[in-house]
């Protein structure tokens, strides 16, 4: 049998590639590919984006309305009392007025006015006390994850007890001898236990990173461990530290609520919370001035769905197989 | 050259043909599996190796019907004692799974169920497919007979996997896989993660139990030195083809894919001290494989013919076929060129 | 393995013991940090709030010896530690002659019964709920239902109870929206009354359970998605095991363990949530007692029942880290 192939006979195996370069691959199947391309960037989370737009408008809208409206409004006597929402009325019959159109409540504060003043304060509040919480948390995660030894022992504990106890009972203990105090001041009380969360999650993610395989070989290469903090983990753990941000956010301004609603919030000027205490001491609910409560109930539960998304947008972000499982 | 395999037998039991697994990414299906058919026989032991990312391990989930998405089976059939697999219902393959196919898994160090005792584990496979078992008694021989066959004492019974040594729980994986007397055995890579010297005590532990139960057994390796000692025949896969199978005495003795020659070659030895010839890797993107033979990038006498036509395998004698051009008759001289450089390099 | 067993049994011991001492050390220390005399300030609040206080005499005297405000600050200490040891929370300014414990005696066993009914419901219902949402047999229908069940999650449960009274108390009275059990019933073994309990109890349960039960959906679902990537799950696979065997003895099982250690951790949250819900429905709980202390201007009743909430915040953590290894065979208590 001829060997009817017309080479040239040289030796085989040489400069192969260029020899074949012209040749077109054959193209592979290309099946389930479309399906798969939404997950390229991990940041187009509908979750992530769907919390971020609603905080995004609630702030936009409290622009507008500072903007726009008069805020001194949000003062008591600074309106009549007790009036509907435009097109209801109150259980005296009268009708909701377009210079109110929320309603009041009963010492006269007009309800957009209050929404736009307590709003932000009460957003506020958890900013501060998360954002304090956080920096601790993430000196004493790192200390704990790094250093070991006794001060890793003892940083447990304090986190461990400081877990254990119901944080609203010891702040309503303090505000129940300090006569009156103002949002910073209740901010940083809050701070005083929001440190510990974020202090055990990140000495866990510290841990783990450090025991994994590019921290390791950076490790092996005589990387200092300044360095590898900043440049290895910092990184990567970022959506960590980002979804425990808003974890801590939303602990804070549950507390804060959670104060209010005893009646040991800030009360001159209201936020959301004091507001809703004032609605219940003056049995709101008994004379049907729904939008009293139901009006700040209604936005801190949009607040709070709306923290809630962002952060399982963020675990889903940080963790790929959350990602996928969807 | 003895053609005599070991059991002899001539049936076929598990017939693989034209089998296809891709694996979706957005940025195209990656070809694990390409179109790779072959023949166990009844008692037989086959070797399937290859480095990693070759394909052999999807190839045994595709038999197992274990494909874990985004991989998934474009076509093939797999017969298992004349069953088709790929025809089964759910609940028909949920029965048919470890009386027909059972696995020995790669990674035993975390196969094992870790919150459960490892009777409970070898029970529940028991229990699943032969339904409660009344005579409880009976039940602990059963498993205390697995336990003898794999060489595991009893007091491990009513252990929990974390008290196991990685031998000891690898051996677990082999006694709940023979536990059911199933028709043919895959073991992944079951010898990879220990050391050396455990390898060869589960190795061989391995080849006793099939011995003594009468199973059919596909082993799945990259270590050559390991597998010429436990299997009958070999099959070489290279970029998700298979591209020679024949018994181990020939493949050893004789290799004839140029890709085997490496693989061969490259089994250190300590009488002589030789460079390694094989390169790492697979150099062609896995989405887009070049045409025709899909070794040629690699190939050290490849031509351009090569890039023409994909190599049927050629029957070069009684049982040893090889997808290589060099192999048909037509370019007979170029083969008795390419083998003499090889000879005298 | 043997470093968990001892270990950690003296390790939550530690933590249990310290979060009470820490507590009562707060509650030393708080009422000094204010300003002026902290004891004489809060009778004369109190005189004023009330405008005359019964048995004042009786309650200064008491303060006065229970704080020793005449002994060196370290001396103060150990008595306050002592009384509190055993027991001896003081008189309630605002319920004299009732003491504070007689008061919390009476309270604690509502909130227990309410915060542990409320647990088990969400802890069951938001398991089962993650798992059935990452189970790949679960009806399409159902792992639609399921998120939209729990649109109220992250919600405070206070503000549920708002709804929830004023839905189903007022719109559609179906249910009691004050106190733990019917007007002029008598606290007996009946079935009248234990059924009474529950209807009172149903909307605090639910305001506390509607809030809660989806995190524990979404952290189960997360833990499950983990688990379905582990060696074993592929290995339960090629056994042909059943699908409903796998799912509990493969996969709940072994998700549940993370579940439990975070609640053991939530507690604390927990206990924060209920008394603000007992407040809106007038249950006759710690946290209606609390805020009866507020409302009073009682700062012995604050303190007392803070106290008493810590430290059963604190057992109740203990507890569950001493279940926890008899589920978890990795973590055992005897040594070995």
């Amino acid at each position: 049998m001829a060997d009817s192939s017309s080479s040239s006979g040289g030796p085989p195996g040489k400069d192969l590639d260029s020899r074949y370069a012209g040749l077109a691959p054959v193209a592979g199947g290309t099946k389930k590919a479309g399906a798969l391309n939404r997950f390229d960037n991990p940041w187009l989370n509908w979750k992530f984006l769907a919390g971020a737009s609603i905080i995004g408008l609630i702030f936009f809208f409290v622009f507008l309305g500072n903007l726009f409206w008069d805020t001194e409004l949000a003062l008591a006597a600074s309106s009549p009392l007790n009036m509907p929402p435009v097109g209801f009325t109150n259980w005296r019959g009268q009708e909701g007025i377009p210079e109110h159109p929320l309603g009041t409540e009963n010492s006269g504060r007009d309800m957009l006015a209050l929404i736009i003043v307590g709003t932000p304060r009460t957003i506020g509040v958890g900013v501060i006390a998360a954002s304090i919480g956080m920096c601790v948390g993430i000196i004493l995660g790192f200390l704990s994850g790094f250093v070991g030894g006794w001060v890793d022992d003892v940083i447990r504990l304090a986190t461990d007890v400081t877990i254990t106890i119901p944080s609203l009972l010891v702040l309503v203990v303090i505000q129940s001898v300090l006569p009156s105090i103002s949002l910073v001041t209740m901010a940083l009380l809050i701070s005083m236990f929001a440190w510990a969360t974020p202090t055990r999650y990140i000495r866990a993610q510290v841990l783990s990173m450090r025991e994994s395989g590019y921290v390791q070989m950076a490790r092996l290469s005589g990387v200092p461990t300044r360095d590898i903090m900043y440049r290895e983990i910092m990184p990567n753990l970022l959506p960590y530290l980002a979804a425990s941000y808003i974890g801590n956010m939303t602990g804070a301004i549950l507390a804060a609520v959670g104060l209010e609603l005893l009646g040991l919030g800030p009360q001159r000027i209201p936020s959301l919370g004091v507001s809703i205490f004032f609605s219940i001491e003056a049995a709101a609910l008994l004379r049907n001035m729904w939008w009293w409560w139901g009006i700040p109930t209604v936005i801190l539960a949009v607040v709070f769905i709306a923290l809630l998304l962002i952060n399982l947008g963020l675990d889903e972000i940080a963790n790929p197989r959350l990602r996928k499982a969807n | 050259m003895s053609e005599q395999k070991s059991n002899g037998s001539d049936r076929v039991v598990l017939s693989v043909d034209n089998l296809r697994i891709h694996y979706a990414t957005p940025q195209g299906d990656v070809i694990a599996v390409s179109d790779i058919s072959f023949n166990l026989y009844e008692g037989e032991t086959l070797g399937l190796v290859g480095e990693s990312g070759c394909g052999k391990s999807t190839t045994a989930y595709g038999i197992l019907q274990l494909v874990q998405p985004p991989g998934y089976i474009v076509h093939g059939s797999i017969e298992v004692d004349g069953t088709e697999v790929l025809n089964l219902e759910e609940e028909e393959l949920r029965k048919f799974r470890w009386t027909g196919l059972s696995l020995i898994p790669q990674g035993a160090m975390n196969s094992l169920n870790p919150t459960m005792r490892v009777k409970d584990q070898i029970i529940d496979v028991i229990e699943s497919h032969e339904g409660k078992q009344k005579d409880r008694e009976a039940l602990r021989e059963r498993i205390f007979e697995l336990f003898q066959n794999v060489g595991l004492p009893n007091r491990i019974y009513n252990m929990y996997p974390h008290e196991l040594s990685g031998g000891m729980k690898q051996r677990v994986c082999i006694a709940m896989g023979v536990a059911l007397h199933p028709t043919v055995v895959i073991a992944d890579e079951a010898t990879s993660a220990l050391d050396v010297v455990v390898q060869r005590i589960v190795a061989q532990t391995l080849v006793n139990v099939k011995d003594e139960i009468g199973v059919s057994l596909i082993v799945i390796g990259h270590d050559m030195g390991l597998l010429a000692q436990i299997v009958d025949r070999i099959a070489v896969m290279y970029a998700g083809k298979m591209v020679e199978i024949a018994p181990v005495e020939n493949v050893y003795a004789n290799p004839l894919h140029p890709y085997t020659q490496l693989l061969i070659d490259s089994i250190p030895s300590i009488k002589e001290r030789k460079p390694l010839k094989i390169t790492e890797g697979i150099t062609h993107d896995p989405r887009n494989p070049p045409s025709g033979c899909i070794f040629r990038l690699r190939c050290p006498f490849a031509w351009e013919h090569c890039a023409l036509e994909e190599p049927p395998p050629f029957i070069v004698d009684d049982k040893h076929e090889v997808a290589c051009h060099l192999y048909d008759a037509q370019f007979e001289e170029r083969r008795t060129n390419a083998l003499a450089t090889l000879a005298n390099p | 393995m043997g470093s968990f067993s001892l270990n950690y049994l003296l390790r939550r011991l530690l933590v249990f013991f310290l979060t009470i001492w820490v507590a009562a050390t707060l509650m030393f220390i708080i009422p000094r940090l204010a300003p002026g005399d902290p004891i004489g300030a809060m009778i004369a609040r109190m005189a004023q709030f009330e405008g005359f206080v019964e048995g004042a005499d009786l309650i200064i005297e008491s303060w006065r010896k229970r704080f020793g405000l005449d002994d060196p600050i370290h001396v103060q200490y150990l008595n306050y530690l002592g009384n509190t040891l055993r027991l001896d929370l003081g008189y309630s300014m605002g319920n004299f002659p009732a003491t504070v414990t007689e008061l919390v005696g009476r309270a604690l066993p509502w909130t227990i019964g309410l915060i542990g009914i409320s647990t088990i419901i969400f802890f069951t219902v938001g398991n089962l709920c993650g798992a059935l949402l990452a189970w790949y047999r679960t009806p399409k229908l159902l792992k639609l239902m399921i998120p939209i069940s729990m649109s109220f999650t992250s919600v405070p449960p206070a503000l549920l109870s708002l709804l929830l009274v004023y839905i189903f108390g007022f719109k559609l009275p179906l249910f009691p929206i004050v106190g733990s059990y019917g007007r002029g019933m008598v606290p007996e073994l009946s079935p009248e009354f234990l059924g009474s309990v529950l209807y009172h109890g149903f909307l605090p349960a639910m305001s506390i359970v509607l809030a809660t039960f989806g995190f524990w959906a979404l952290g189960m679902r997360g833990m499950m998605v983990t688990i379905e990537g582990e060696d074993y799950m592929i290995l339960a696979q090629a056994k042909g095991l059943k699908p409903f065997y796998v799912l509990y003895r493969y996969m709940i099982r072994n998700a549940i363990l993370p579940q439990m250690t975070a609640l053991a951790v939530s507690i604390g949250t927990l206990i924060n949530g209920s008394v603000l819900v007992e407040i809106m429905f007038t249950y006759n709980g710690m946290g209606s007692l609390i805020y009866s202390g507020i409302n009073t201007l009682d700062f012995g009743l604050i303190q007392g029942t803070a106290l008493i909430l810590i430290v059963s915040s604190a057992l109740a953590t203990l507890i569950i880290d001493l279940t926890y290894p008899l589920i978890d065979p990795r973590i055992s208590l005897e040594g070995r």
